[in-house]
């Protein structure tokens, strides 16, 4: 059951286009990536969806809460994790957790249980009582993220949640947002950090203002079209035999494997048919296994020149 | 949008936490009362070592040339004194509010606390509710325990000589009950409404400040015999300024759009 279902989803700011057109549906318990370029709209989406801002045309339903209906009742069903932490630095972390918790109308003994349990689990018991303007970067991350958790949302919105922590504690929340979506919380990240985002993220939306590419990560590679051919015989020779595919497709050659990027209309048997032709004898042809980065980059220069 | 008590409340205690842990703003806060009691006793007390009844009836007739030879000249112009300076000792709830409210609104732009606290359920008016209140309940509080001071003061260092409590009376009883609370909500009003235009809390004090100029020349045209202070002048300012509080409510409540705040500053 989709927890989050983006149609049409456009903002503008005056004549500046920031997000076009945005389809993508979440599902409950599903960790879903939000990757892009700075500026390619990410923040203005999740802005959007957690009732920040309000859409120029389209819309939203999140939490069962359309964007355009109660704000109210939206904003206590998501948490939102800034990129700022934004603490208040003369409030200790249980001052600043006590002001949200009272705003959500939680200030309650379960909800300090909640908040103690996961302080100590990111390392903050004992930190309570200290002012967060001594706190490290890192530390003011965790007490941020703990802060969107607290009330309990069914959406959770986080902006590079691992941003300034160290190895260890990075684990720690990947660890904790996977445990969240296993308790069927819905989550959104936004990161730049491709291996964090492989290994949490079921599926991803690549977003340059518009969307680019929806989809689990094989599902990109796919959608990317990179294939690689095994051939007999020296692969740079057998690329020679694509020169003639309209348009022209940039191929990669090693040893005996030909990586091919297929640009738009171009298919994998107009490919293997004009090696054929040139009587290339062909021993596998595999969907290339490739990085995120690499798919991540691929989309969005793919973007950059259709622009152009 | 429901409006929630418990959120403005909220918003407020927050803001009570913050502004106790500011030293800074604490010593702005108390210097201005402490002035404000401190010079017009420094005056009365002045003028009440060397009480020249001839000095005291050529400034008395100045302000009251028809001055019956009846009223003491020296208790006159203590009156005078102080029925006047409640066009100064206005500025105190002007001015603390507005300290505390651009700290308050423009400082969360400033720190980048503003997007989390919009992200959470509170809404325009509970975020403008909560933090006036977190401005103009001190600002009025301080007000009266400055007046309280000032009635002792004054009293203590006039009674020598004039035998009588120049203070309270009614014109400062109506003033520091009624049209004090007013001021503070104007100076609030206003940090509010700056604050949520400009992005740094030391311009929004900058700005809102400027509200002390007319306050000024009004006081000015007391001094100079223009205009004659009085509980009827009072209740003219206050009912201008009550008007004024309730446009700039209106205004704050509208400028609070999350969509504005969080395109312009977050």
């Amino acid at each position: 059951m989709s927890r989050i279902e983006v149609r049409s989803l456009s903002k503008q700011f005056g004549a500046r286009s920031a997000v076009e057109g945005l389809d993508f549906e979440v599902g409950e318990g599903e960790v879903f990536g939000l990757l892009g370029p700075n500026g390619a709209g990410k923040t203005t989406t999740v802005r959007m969806l957690t009732g920040l801002l309000r859409p120029s045309s389209g819309g939203a339903t999140v939490c069962g809460v359309p964007l355009d209906g109660d704000g109210e009742a939206l904003r206590s069903r998501v948490g939102l994790l800034t990129e700022q932490p934004g603490l208040y630095d003369r409030l200790t972390a249980r001052e600043n957790l006590r002001f949200f918790l009272k705003l959500h109308h939680r200030d309650t003994a379960e909800a300090w249980d909640s908040a103690r349990r996961w302080m100590q689990r990111f390392g903050l018991a004992g930190r309570e009582d200290e002012p967060c303007g001594t706190f490290s970067k890192g530390m003011r991350q965790k007490l941020a993220l703990i802060r969107a958790l607290l009330h309990e949302p069914q959406a959770l919105f986080l902006d590079e949640p691992t941003s300034g922590l160290d190895p260890e504690s990075a684990r720690s929340v990947r660890e904790a947002v996977g445990e969240l979506a296993a308790g069927g919380r819905t989550v959104v990240l936004c990161s730049h950090n491709m291996a964090e985002v492989e290994r949490l993220c079921g599926r991803i939306a690549v977003v340059k203002g518009r969307l680019l590419a929806v989809g689990t990560v094989p599902e990109l590679r796919r959608q990317t079209g990179v294939v690689e051919i095994h051939v007999e015989g020296t692969a740079g020779a057998a690329g020679e035999a694509l020169g003639s595919l309209v348009p022209p497709c940039v191929w990669v050659a090693e040893r005996h494997s030909l990586r091919v990027t297929l640009a738009g209309g171009v298919s994998i048997p107009d490919v293997v048919a004009l090696l054929a032709q040139a009587r290339v004898r062909i021993h596998a042809v595999l969907p290339a296994q490739r990085a995120l980065e690499d798919v991540y980059l691929e989309l969005t220069r793919g973007a950059e020149t259709e622009a152009t | 949008m429901t409006f929630r008590l418990h959120r403005a409340l909220a918003v407020s205690w927050k803001e009570a936490l913050d502004l106790r842990k500011n030293p800074g703003l604490l010593a702005s806060m108390l210097a201005l009362p402490a002035v404000l009691v401190l010079v017009p006793t420094g005056v009365v007390w002045a003028w009440l070592r060397h009480p020249d009844e001839i000095s005291f009836r050529a400034m008395a007739l100045f302000y009251e040339p028809n001055l019956p030879r009846a009223v003491d000249p020296v208790r006159f112009m203590i009156d005078k004194l102080v029925v006047d300076w409640f066009g100064i000792f206005l500025l105190m709830p002007v001015f603390v509010p507005i300290l505390i409210s651009s700290q308050s609104v423009a400082g969360e732009k400033e720190r980048r606390t503003l997007e989390p606290l919009l992200a959470s359920p509170v809404s325009a008016s509970e975020l403008v509710l909560g933090k006036s209140l977190a401005s103009v309940v001190p600002a009025v509080v301080i007000t009266w325990l400055s007046f309280a001071a000032f009635v002792g003061a004054v009293d203590a260092v006039a009674w020598p000589v004039v035998h009588a409590p120049v203070l309270p009376n009614g014109m400062w009883l109506f003033g520091v009950g009624l049209v004090a609370p007013l001021f503070a909500f104007l100076g609030n009003g206003l940090a509010v409404l700056v604050s949520a235009r400009v992005g740094e809390a030391r311009l929004a004090q900058q700005l809102s400040a400027l509200v002390v100029l007319p306050l000024m020349g009004l006081v000015g045209g007391q001094l100079a015999g223009w205009i004659r202070a009085g509980t009827g002048y009072y209740a003219v300012l206050g009912l201008v300024v009550l008007v004024l509080d309730v446009v700039l409510v209106w205004a704050s409540v509208r400028l609070f759009d999350r969509e504005r705040l969080v395109s312009r500053w977050s």
